[in-house]
């Protein structure tokens, strides 16, 4: 059996993914923590670890210039460890570099691409980094705690710094005996839940294994130390209650206020550290997309092989026979194939909080461009969409926080003669909307659009109401600023926003603007949306879509092996040889009854089954293959047999997306669509 | 059936361990995404060889390393360490703390197997 570790890209990409996005979160928090000249011994060495972890798994995975990149970036983390958990300012530029460059190789990998060489000039920049951040001595812990000899040596000294430090705020600091057992495993309650339970209810500071026999009758006990604010029962709960057991682990207790300031060294502030910036803890499966689109569409099959049972169940009614408890079963089973499909489309959602999590990201690099102070204010809650509308979304957010920083807020001193805070808000929030819908604001307090200037620009008069001014925003090739700059200008205007937010993903946009005061834009969008890889096609000069799911095979047509057969027997319909099968064709465009102005069928035809016979379909142009978000018709107009959806392919028009399977079948085998579609006449 | 234990906290270096130790006939694989998990399973149920990642949060590797060797019934227990380039002054104290054998990233799957394969069959026959 031969084993190819390069198997394991997609899995590795997932999961470098994830060590990246917590990468980012901790570098920018070591950057507050430089500038502050504060240490964060634990940040750095948890950006250490989801380095070496990139590090590791890329070399196995034989991506030499990421292992590179890493290499040295986690040889900075190293002497940044020594010294204390100090990284220096001056370090965190290269290293974001650093982690760019790792971000633009990863994205390589994934599209397939040649992975770029380690830039040469980044190498040497990170390289150069070591040493300079040595000669900090680390601090020192002044150890007054009241540990057992076996556990004062198990920790460090910034283990006990943050154990004094955490006293000082006023939390208690304990020590949790857990005993695992068997039976608790079996129960599922091992350290890793215990990690996880007690982890919501106070800050770990370590966990030590202790050998012995512990009271239960095990061999080993877990002795976590802990600061926290929570009640010892609570904390018993968490652990499965005894034989676990909670005490204090400094003398005197804290009811008896020590003389704080005497337990440290000069420097060391409280509570320097903030929350530690962890990777998302595990507990979570990761799962390719594909493999749930995958469990959909078995379903989808289940739910056909439902309705040919209730078909055949409706007919021995209708033959007299007692089914009563048959169909109470159907029923049932129709219940339960609803909550399987919406449980597999629960597994599909993410948090928004984790969609955005870049932002602060493109906020610091915004800062660092356009000179303007700005903060991002998240406020998502535990909102989440699924994951195919947050990929799609992401873009347009981005795009409003870009123009928010870049054109809305205006420069410190202009805020401040406006009698404005220097540091402008942009802010991010979420809420849950009747209907399976989501709204999301992007909001700003810079200066408000100037309806009038943008009116000047494209020549139009002042637009009278809020929804007026959106559309003329989202002109296409429309700024409100005369000239592209670096930030805003990348070929990405507010019409794109429009057209994801709206036309891509059905849902809706609306602004609201005050001259001075700021602009809010809101998206309104649905949780979920159904993907569906299709062909796309011409025929009579429109454009179409087909499931490929629905497409049997796509023949070419043959003229020379047309086979009109005389008489009414098939409806006066021409047939085409299809390995030596007489298969039925019609030209498409006589049943979307459009002039193709061509004499006889198009060139390609797809085949398809119809209550079990194969039936071609006759197009113009096969354009291509592609994923489309697949919108369902609402308008009872436009509720046709024949016809999934529509789509936008990314032109802002819709295209229909035909279920050829059910197009024609009603009685007499070609029956007519009543509408023709319309394509984008104000466009 | 031998038991072995592949304790890191990367699921994805897991699973590639596993597969590469696939070809030897009858091996049954534990997962432990952490130190102390390990140390929880080796408290629970014995087993044959334990594959481990030095560089994971809260309790590493040669801390674990340290822990089965202090104890009377894991003394003896194979350890196969797996180290990525950089680890080297680790490699020296897990080596001291009495690991076994080494392997770094990158490894191929059969230098692996050959570890593996020498360390549960030691002593047999």
């Amino acid at each position: 059996v031969s084993v190819d570790l390069a198997d394991f890209l997609p899995a590795y990409l997932t999961e470098v993914e994830e060590l990246l996005s917590a990468a980012n979160a901790q570098l920018l928090a070591l950057e507050t923590a430089a500038r502050q000249r504060s240490a964060s011994p634990r940040t750095v060495r948890e950006l250490f670890r989801a380095l070496h972890t990139i590090k590791g798994l890329s070399a196995m995975v034989d991506v030499e210039p990421i292992v590179s990149i890493a290499h040295w970036m986690e040889t900075a983390l190293r002497h940044a460890d020594q010294a204390g958990g100090r990284l220096p300012e001056a370090s965190i530029e290269p290293m974001m570099e650093g982690l760019r460059a790792i971000e633009e190789r990863v994205r390589q990998l994934a599209t397939g691409a040649h992975v770029s060489e380690a830039p040469r000039g980044l190498l040497e920049r990170l390289e150069a980094l070591e040493g300079a951040v040595r000669g900090h001595p680390g601090q020192e812990g002044t150890s007054t705690l009241q540990l057992e000899p076996t556990l004062a040596t198990k920790l460090s000294a910034s283990d006990q710094e943050q154990l004094l430090a955490g006293i000082a705020s006023g939390r208690r600091a304990l020590r949790l005996d857990y005993v695992p057992s068997a039976e608790r495993a079996a129960q599922g309650l091992t350290i890793n839940t215990v990690r996880d339970r007690v982890s919501q209810l106070a800050e770990i500071v370590k966990v030590v294994p202790m050998a012995g026999a512990s009271p239960g009758g095990g061999n080993l006990t877990f002795a976590l130390l802990l600061l926290t604010g929570a009640e010892d029962s609570a904390l018993l709960d968490a652990v499965g209650g005894p034989p676990a057991t909670v005490r204090s682990i400094i003398s005197p207790p804290p009811s008896e206020p020590t003389p704080i300031s005497a337990l440290f060294t000069e420097s060391l502030a409280p509570n320097e550290e903030g929350p530690a910036v962890e990777p998302r803890r595990s507990n979570v499966l990761r799962v390719e997309v594909s493999r749930l689109d995958d469990a959909l569409e078995r379903l989808a099959a289940l739910v056909v092989s439902r309705s040919k049972l209730a078909r055949a169940v409706n007919e021995l009614t209708k033959a007299g026979v007692q089914t009563r408890e048959l169909v109470q079963v159907l029923q049932e089973n129709a219940r339960q194939l609803r909550d399987l499909r919406a449980s597999i489309l629960h597994l599909r959602m993410v948090r928004v909080r984790d969609v955005l999590d870049r932002l602060p990201l493109l906020i610091r690099g915004l800062r660092r461009t356009t000179g303007k102070l700005v903060r991002l204010e998240l406020d998502v809650g535990d909102a989440e969409l699924d994951k195919a509308v947050a990929d799609r979304l992401l873009p347009a957010i981005v795009h409003l926080v870009r123009n928010a920083v870049d054109h809305a807020l205006e420069s410190p001193e202009e805020r401040r003669a406006a009698g404005k805070l220097e540091e402008g808000v942009v802010r991010l929030a979420c809420h849950a909307r009747s209907g399976g819908r989501l709204e999301l604001t992007v909001s700003d307090d810079g200066r408000g659009v100037d309806a009038a200037a943008a009116a000047a620009r494209a020549g139009v008069p002042v637009p009278a109401s809020s929804s007026e001014l959106l559309d003329l925003l989202c002109r296409p090739g429309l700024s409100t600023r005369a000239s592209a700059n670096a930030t805003s200008g990348r070929g990405m205007g507010m019409d794109i926003v429009k057209r994801i937010t709206v036309d891509q993903l059905g849902g809706e946009l609306s602004l609201d603007t005050k001259p001075g005061q700021g602009t809010t834009f809101s998206l309104c969008v649905p949780l979920t949306i159904t993907i569906v890889d299709a062909f796309v096609f011409e025929c009579a000069a429109l454009r179409y879509a087909v499931a490929v799911s629905a497409v049997e095979e796509i023949i070419d047509v043959d003229t020379a092996r047309l086979v009109r057969p005389p008489g009414l027997a098939n409806g006066g319909m021409t047939l085409v040889e299809r390995r030596g099968q007489a298969v039925p064709l019609v030209p498409l465009e006589r049943l979307l009854q459009r002039e193709s102005g061509r004499e006889g069928p198009g060139p390609k035809a797809f085949v398809v089954r119809q209550r079990g016979a194969p039936m071609a379909f006759a197009v113009d142009k096969l354009l291509g293959q592609q994923e489309i978000v697949l919108r369902t018709l609402e308008d009872p107009l436009v509720k046709v047999p024949g016809v999934a959806g529509a789509t936008d392919l990314g032109d802002g028009l819709p295209t229909l997306v035909l279920d050829l399977p059910a197009l024609g079948t009603a009685r007499g085998g070609a029956s007519r669509m009543e509408f023709v579609p319309q394509r984008g006449g104000e466009a | 059936m031998p038991e072995v234990l592949v304790v890191d906290d990367s699921k994805v270096m897991r699973d590639m361990v596993v597969a590469c130790l696939r070809p030897y006939p009858g091996l049954a694989f534990t997962h432990a995404s952490s130190g102390l998990e390990a140390i929880e399973r080796l408290s629970l149920k014995p087993y044959d060889l334990i594959i481990l990642d030095l560089n994971m949060p809260d309790i590493g590797g040669i801390e674990v390393v340290e822990f089965v060797r202090g104890q009377d019934t894991l003394r003896h227990l194979p350890i196969v360490i797996v180290t990525t380039r950089g680890d080297e002054a680790s490699r020296t104290r897990a080596l001291q703390a009495g690991a076994n054998r080494f392997m770094t990233k990158p490894f191929t799957p059969e230098a692996i197997l050959t570890e593996v394969r020498a360390l549960l069959e030691r002593g047999q026959g």
